[in-house]
């Protein structure tokens, strides 16, 4: 019998990471687009957004797009986003 | 006593290497399974704790440790005094400037290209001479290997799920090499990058596949490197990114007849890497965001009469070719540095290489750190 070790990083995350609380309801609720600085990427929420606008009539939408989709999004646009929105959706849209 | 870690018992070796396959722990190609022991010289032959973090790629929160690192370098079969070079890459990888996230995931399939300079080239046999880009050692196979392994184990980087190469190219199962410094006419590339030629580094690179540059019918400098800089200023890659170029012996003692030095060389390359602008729109290698891009507007027009314009221009400008534009020299980066030469490859033969960079936009840096001795 011989071991072998995990190269993974699947324990290491599975002790750190945890899902945000899910929004119950969408209905009149702010919600955040982030799109990840690819160039249809605000394209692919938008239209998103209509859908959600239709269906399950969100309120505000905000928008944050990075420059540069190698990079992670800003803390400061992170908390304005974590604060304002009860939902986040991101997209890439390349 | 530590804790025990995480792992797969299995009956015999062959089973090893199945399961590694079971749990897409392989580039492909059959690993060497990571025993405890295995791990431990590994670990043992390098500086860093287990714990101590050689990378965190921050896009996705992802923190490459020693212990990760040592057991995906194993798997890729290196030898424990390989990992020194292992941990180095993986740092210079690491650095926030590299942005490893989009050359790790992009459609553009970029290799991680590793140069080795230094004492550790020879005590450790990474190959700088003949066939320095194919198969036959150990330390070139494996090195580049590994830190693919931590790509797909540790980033998650899987071919066609978060790595979304559209093609990639065989560079990415391993790309590393030795400088053939001994064949060189000038200071060994970790030199011309600020360390002393005693130490040994690493240079890290996110490269597009390699174009062959063959000559064997002049010694003079202008027509020889007025190959590199057509190749350069293909069409298919051209962009403000970067450029390596491995330059083969024969080819580097005709640029050391001549005298020419490092910065003379990068110069003359960057000055004839060019296309019209009128060319570029012909082929369509212009997009209309392009002109309303203050950077990409930057690099198509700094070598224009009238410099940049100072704001974005009418996006329909992208299809429309004028006069003005078939005197418009948009070159290959955005300046000299964005070069680098390098010497490599067998005494005999004409072939040098060109690297370009991945993405059509400004790419990433080159990278180098000191390899711990």
């Amino acid at each position: 019998m011989i071991r072998i070790l995990d190269p993974t990083l699947r324990t290491a995350l599975s002790s750190t990471a945890s899902r945000a609380p899910r929004a119950r309801h969408l209905a009149g609720a702010t919600i955040g687009l982030l799109a990840n600085g690819k160039s249809n990427g605000i394209m692919l929420l938008d239209r998103i957004a209509d859908v959600l606008r239709e269906r399950h009539g969100v309120g505000e939408v905000v928008r944050v797009a990075k420059t540069n989709a190698s990079v992670p999004v800003s803390d400061e646009d992170a908390e304005m986003l974590a604060k304002r929105c009860a939902a986040v959706i991101t997209a890439i849209g390349d | 006593m530590r804790a025990e870690r995480d792992g797969v018992d299995v009956d015999d070796p062959w089973a090893a290497i199945e399961v590694c396959y079971e749990r897409g722990w392989t580039d492909g190609l059959p690993v060497v399974p990571p025993t405890e022991a295995l791990v431990e010289h590994t670990l043992a032959a390098g500086p860093w704790t287990p714990d101590h973090v050689l990378l965190f790629e921050p896009v996705r929160s992802r923190a490459v440790t020693a212990e990760k690192a040592a057991i995906n370098a194993v798997m890729a079969g290196c030898r424990p005094e390989y990992f020194p070079v292992v941990g180095a890459a993986l740092t210079a990888l690491g650095d926030p400037a590299f942005e490893l996230h989009g050359p790790a995931t992009s459609t553009g399939g970029a290799a991680l290209m590793v140069i080795v300079n230094g004492p550790a080239r020879l005590h450790l046999g990474v190959n700088g001479t003949a066939n320095l880009f194919g198969p036959g050692f150990r330390a070139n196979a494996t090195i580049g290997r590994a830190l693919r392994l931590v790509l797909l184990n540790c980033l998650d980087c899987r071919p066609g799920v978060l790595d979304k190469s559209t093609q990639g190219w065989p560079g990415k199962y391993s790309l590393c090499f030795a400088e053939n410094e001994e064949a060189s006419p000038w200071e060994p590339l970790s030199v011309a990058r600020g360390f002393r030629a005693d130490q040994s580094t690493v240079t890290v690179y996110a490269a597009e596949s390699g174009h062959n540059v063959l000559s064997h019918g002049t010694r003079s400098p202008e027509r020889l490197l007025a190959l590199f800089a057509d190749a350069m200023a293909g069409l298919g890659s051209l962009s403000p990114g970067r450029s390596v170029i491995v330059v083969a012996p024969e080819h580097a003692k005709h640029l050391r007849h001549a005298g020419w030095d490092r910065a003379r060389t990068q110069a003359w390359l960057y000055e004839h890497a060019w296309r019209s602008l009128a060319d570029l729109k012909r082929a369509g290698k212009v997009e209309p965001a392009f002109f309303t891009n203050p950077k990409l507007l930057e690099w198509i027009y700094r070598d224009a009469d009238g410099g940049t314009p100072s704001g974005p221009l009418d996006p329909d400008l992208a299809e429309r070719v004028t006069a003005a534009d078939e005197v418009v020299r948009v070159h290959r980066g955005l300046g000299p540095e964005d070069i680098l030469l390098c010497v490599g490859g067998g005494e005999a033969g004409g072939h040098s290489a060109f690297f370009p960079s991945w993405s059509r936009g400004r790419s990433v840096p080159f990278v180098t750190r000191e390899v711990p001795s």
